[in-house]
């Protein structure tokens, strides 16, 4: 029961002399401040055309350059953090609950309940991942919302059966027996007692499928299936830098940095957060 | 053994049967069909209703899939209806290269992720730590079509040590191997993040275990203790990891396929789907399905050999 | 470690024995092939291949695009009755098919055209509706009987489309499996088919206008733009498929022993309107759209050399295209009075889908931010490309994109997409999606008429009545780019492709 039982400041302390967690949390909240404050921080309308200035490089007073429209990159990465970060988090955070809810429970009662959780997910998990996605988006529509919820059905399975695995292990564990014996609900079990100790693995996990959804979504625009234009999103403008790759690298690399750069934040503040909860981590 | 692969199998047969109903019912909600790739566009709409009558997809949704689960209960997938060729042996033509493609870029994800794990776990926090865990993001945030394109215009263009299409002729081993080597490290850097990270946290609580410390404080190798002692213990997630993200490699293969032009299952989903060659995509779906499920036996297997406590039997 | 270097790029270094075969390495911008069978096979893809593999009773001289050039192919003459309704053509002898086939004859002339105009086996049925009895005189002589006159007869024989001659024998054999199993008398033949990779096709020693030097073609498909222009750099590719932009063929002209050619016929693309919905079914919202378009900044963002301006509503070039048709300009200022007498002052919205196909989800982007500028708001879904062929033939989208070369005659054009029996949604549909009907009586008056010039001016008449209407707003022409090393010699000059490609004759080789 470390987690819920250690005293507060040593968690912050320990935390606060991790650097990686600083640098981590400095980069996220850069990013989401850029996403924020796009409409005050851009240099150009994002949508705006320019037929002169098509597909040229970082030299041309446009920092990043511009797109096969003449649309400034820099403005496009800004604009489309706010629909990129929106996805991602929200993806991964419905994936993740959803996912994590269904897995402790399954995990926490087994039997028949267990039984059918693990079909469906086997049956999910047997589709690859990509494919699924682009037959649910083939089906709902290609609408944010409907992104949003094909990425979320991807990610749900690995969470439903990460969850369910430490739950079954932490079950037989005496705190949980303890738990049982004062009387406690089993809800109250589990997402008081049980939840916790299993959260930093989540955690790792749900960093690293973060950056994966943002990811996906410029994967299914380059099978085929894009938000509807003009919206600015990382994913499409990485796919829209794929067509002009050989003529303008920077279009594909500007927005692939900036997943990089989100990915690396999520991951030093998982790691982090879970060195910082480790009693076992050197000091 | 055989007797849990056989019962796993039997357990399998259900979730084949789901996966095959949902593709069923998802490929006809999506509007067209595969009348367009057949007749072309200059056609008329009645020709194209002739043709949806003879291909049979005239008649009502129930009726198509109890047709349909007939022949595949007879151990037929039935033919393409876009080139009218038998699906098995489409399938057959492309499932060499798409275990070969699988299995190699496994290899590069363990022979590249697992060493970085370690020596980040043991230089804990130093460069070589930090190296390791931006390293191992990078695979994860480019799309695969973008660090593709990148190894082509490396390796291929200017280096001309690998060809741009990775179709070599099956006779022909060394030109295939050659021709293997771009696409898997591409398809593999999407697991080294993976890999990087489940071994390094593993290996950091192994270090951290009282043995290890005591093993160290007897004095012995750096090298031995890492290995022998340490490391055991992270091969029981990293098998795990690599078995759940099997399916995930099998997905993204649709793009390494594309941009380094090898067939392969996840190439041929995508076309089906584009062409509404709702046959072939059934049959593929099926395929890949069984593959996963196969993959997941095989995981499960391999707990057995590198974690003696788990017994498979 | 140096010399080990050595060693290793040595092995990789691909084994460059000697070529006891030419071959011929193409690589083609799609997934797979759509069909080979000539008397289906319509996409991009496709075309080329069908040229390869198949002959017509006459052939359009192999680098040209005109209906003028055409010349005897598997005919070697012919004579037309003095009213124009019987022709009579003569065979060429011992031209044999692919394979073991057989010798083609009469009968195989008469079952290929009775094949092309039946719409259970043809695409292009409705252009052999003319025909009022065609027969085998002798084995070497074949008659056409028309029901009426025809403008260029010729070209309906030709090997383009429903042209193509097939062998009997081997159709009815091979049935649905003809259309990737092609039996013709060209000069090469498909001697295997991967899906999703390539196609290969060796020469056919037999070919009556001698043996082909290239022994072998490979045609790959290599859907990635990227992946497919660095196979031509690292010389895996020898003809390539170019991309209908101006960045692609001004990188391409400075790679080394390369030549870029943009090749007539164009693609015409226009931007249907869908005059049944609201509110485009008011004259003057149409008009603002067209007023809004800006069809120089269109060209401007692709590229003059290769996607020159529109002339009228039927491509340039074509019998019958009025090339000096007026069109509606630019006038951003006049769209918008225009939309406020309509009674949208504050501008409107429209729902369109699209493709996700890059190129064509481009041009929608573009104008997409031309008509933002008079306040129409395009609200634009991107579908993949089946759905949105499935959509827009429901009346799903009330601006409907779409690039196409047909046939070099304005009569096909105009009938497929503008004649009121192509409208979408009905047993006859083509692709009419403007829903106009205003010019079926010089569409009709045209196909019969036996005056050339009196034709023409009703197709004239007919595309003016199309452009004041406004069912289609005209953009531009794309035209067919294609990159190919120095050391590749046609046999021909080539100056266009109506197969959309080069032709691969007998007389194309590798130097």
């Amino acid at each position: 029961m470390s987690a819920v039982t250690q005293p507060r400041n040593t968690v912050l302390s320990r935390a606060l002399r991790t650097p990686g967690l600083a640098i981590g949390v400095v980069i996220v909240v850069v990013m989401i401040a850029a996403a924020v404050f796009a409409p005050w921080i851009s240099p150009y309308d994002p949508d705006d055309q320019d037929v002169m200035l098509v597909l040229v490089g970082p030299e041309s007073g446009h920092l990043l350059g511009t797109d096969a429209f003449g649309r400034d990159v820099l403005s496009r990465i800004l604009w489309g953090a706010r629909i990129s970060l929106t996805v991602g988090f929200l993806s991964t955070a419905v994936g993740v609950a959803v996912g994590t809810a269904i897995g402790i429970v399954a995990g926490y009662y087994g039997g028949l309940v267990d039984r059918l959780v693990v079909a469906a997910t086997d049956v999910l998990l047997s589709f690859p991942q990509l494919i699924m996605g682009l037959l649910l988006v083939a089906v709902l529509g290609a609408s944010l919302t409907n992104l949003v919820i094909a990425i979320a059905v991807t990610a749900a399975p690995a969470f439903v059966r990460l969850a369910r695995g430490s739950t079954m292990a932490m079950r037989e564990r005496d705190f949980v027996d303890a738990c049982r014996s004062l009387g406690y609900s089993d809800v109250r079990i589990m997402f008081l007692h049980v939840l916790p100790n299993i959260l930093d693995e989540l955690v790792v996990m749900a960093s690293l499928w973060l950056a994966a959804a943002i990811r996906t979504e410029s994967t299914l625009a380059f099978i085929g299936l894009s938000v509807p234009p003009p919206t600015a999103t990382w994913g499409g403008i990485v796919r829209e830098g794929f067509d002009n790759l050989l003529d303008g690298p920077w279009l594909a690399l500007f927005p692939s940095l900036a997943i990089l750069a989100v990915m690396i934040g999520l991951n030093l503040i998982g790691d982090g957060l879970r060195d910082a909860t480790d009693p076992r981590a050197p000091q | 053994m055989i007797r849990f692969v056989i019962k796993r199998l039997l357990v399998a047969i259900p979730t084949l049967w789901a996966v095959l109903t949902t593709v069923f019912i998802l490929v006809r909600v999506v509007p067209g069909d595969p009348t367009m790739v057949i007749l072309g566009d200059q056609a008329s709409e009645a020709a194209r209703a002739a043709l949806r009558e003879k291909l049979g997809l005239g008649k009502p949704i129930l009726a198509q899939y109890i047709d349909f689960m007939t022949q595949v209960l007879h151990g037929d997938l039935g033919r393409s209806l876009a080139t009218n060729r038998p699906i098995v042996d489409d399938v057959l033509a492309v499932l060499p290269w798409t275990i070969e493609l699988t299995l190699a870029s496994l290899v590069v994800g363990a022979v590249i992720g697992i060493p970085l794990g370690v020596l980040a776990a043991e230089k804990r926090d130093g460069f070589a730590d930090w190296f390791a865990r931006i390293f191992s993001l990078a695979g994860v945030s480019f799309p695969a079509f973008v660090s593709g394109i990148l190894l082509l215009l490396a390796f291929s263009v200017e280096l001309r040590w690998f060809p741009v299409i990775s179709t070599a002729k099956s006779d022909d081993w060394f030109g295939r191997l050659r021709a293997l080597v771009l696409p898997s490290i591409n398809l593999g850097l999407l697991m080294v993040a993976y890999v990087t990270r489940v071994t390094r946290s593993g290996m950091l609580q192994a270090l951290g275990e009282d043995y290890v410390r005591t093993a160290r404080s007897k004095g012995l190798g750096r090298r031995l203790v890492v290995w022998r002692h340490a490391f055991p213990n992270v091969l029981v997630p990293v098998v795990t990891v690599v078995g759940l993200y099997l399916g995930v490699l099998i997905g993204n293969a649709v793009l390494t396929e594309i941009v380094f032009n090898r067939p392969g299952i996840g190439k041929l989903i995508v076309t089906a789907l584009n062409q509404r060659d709702y046959t072939l995509l059934q049959g593929l779906m099926v395929v890949s399905a069984f593959a996963i499920v196969i993959a997941n036996i095989l995981t499960d297997l391999t707990y057995g050999l590198v974690d003696p406590r788990v017994k498979t039997a | 470690m140096k010399r080990l270097l050595l060693a290793t790029a040595m092995l990789l270094v691909p084994l460059a024995a000697a070529r006891a075969e030419t071959v011929l390495n193409i690589g083609m911008a799609a997934a797979d092939i759509g069909q080979i069978d000539p008397h289906r096979a319509t996409s991009t893809q496709d075309k080329p291949v069908v040229s390869w593999v198949f002959n017509g009773l006459v052939r359009f001289k192999p680098g040209s695009a005109s209906l003028e050039s055409l010349e005897p192919d598997l005919a070697e003459s012919w004579d037309k009755s003095a009213d124009g309704k019987v022709w009579t053509f003569h065979l060429r002898k011992g031209v044999k098919f692919h394979g073991d086939w057989g010798e083609m004859t009469a009968e195989d002339v008469v079952y290929s055209f009775k094949r092309a105009g039946d719409a259970k086996t043809s695409s292009f049925a409705a252009d052999y509706s003319v025909l009022e009895s065609i027969e085998a005189v002798d084995p070497y002589t074949v008659k056409f009987t028309l029901k009426k006159t025809v403008p260029a007869f010729l070209g309906i024989v030709a090997n383009y489309h429903g042209g193509n001659v097939v062998s009997k024998k081997a159709a009815e054999a091979l049935g649905a499996d003809f259309r990737v199993k092609p039996v013709g008398t060209g000069p090469f033949q498909v001697t295997e088919y991967k899906s999703n990779e390539s196609l290969t096709f060796g020469a056919n020693q037999n070919y009556f206008r001698g043996k082909p030097k290239i022994d072998r073609i490979v045609y790959r498909f290599i859907p990635a733009d990227a992946s497919r222009d660095l196979a031509f750099s690292s010389g895996e590719l020898d003809v390539v498929y170019g991309r209908q932009d101006q960045r692609w063929v001004d990188r391409f002209s400075k790679e080394p022993n390369t030549v870029v050619q943009a090749l007539k016929p164009a693609e015409l693309s226009l931007l249907h309107i869908n005059t049944t919905m609201k509110p485009l079914d008011d004259l003057r919202v149409r008009k603002a759209i067209a007023y809004a378009v800006d069809r120089q900044q269109l060209v401007g963002f692709k590229g003059p050399a290769v996607n020159p301006p529109a002339v009228s509503v039927v491509p340039s070039g074509y019998l019958g295209t009025d090339e000096k048709a007026e069109l509606i300009p630019t006038d951003i200022a006049k769209a918008k009075a225009l939309l406020a007498e309509a009674g949208y002052p504050n501008g409107l919205e429209i729902k369109v889908v699209q493709t996700s196909l890059p190129t064509m989800l481009a041009s929608m982007q573009i104008l997409q931010g031309q008509l933002k500028k008079a306040g129409i708001e395009l609200k634009i879904e991107v579908v993949d490309h089946q759905s949105w062929h499935a959509q827009i033939r429901k009346d799903q989208s009330g601006l409907v994109y779409y690039a196409a070369a047909r046939f070099p005659v304005a009569d096909v054009y105009l009938r497929q997409f503008f004649h009121s029996d192509s409208i979408v949604g009905k047993p006859t549909a083509v692709t009419n999606f403007s829903h106009c009907a205003n010019a079926d009586a010089e569409i009709d008056a045209a196909a019969v008429e036996t005056d050339v010039e009196k034709q023409k001016a009703l197709w004239k008449t007919a595309q003016k009545k199309l452009i004041d209407e406004v069912c289609a707003v005209p953009l531009f022409e794309g035209l067919q780019v294609w990159a190919y090393k120095t050391d590749v010699d046609w046999g021909y000059k080539l100056d266009g492709a109506i197969h959309l490609g080069p032709v691969v004759t007998e007389l194309t080789t590798k130097k």
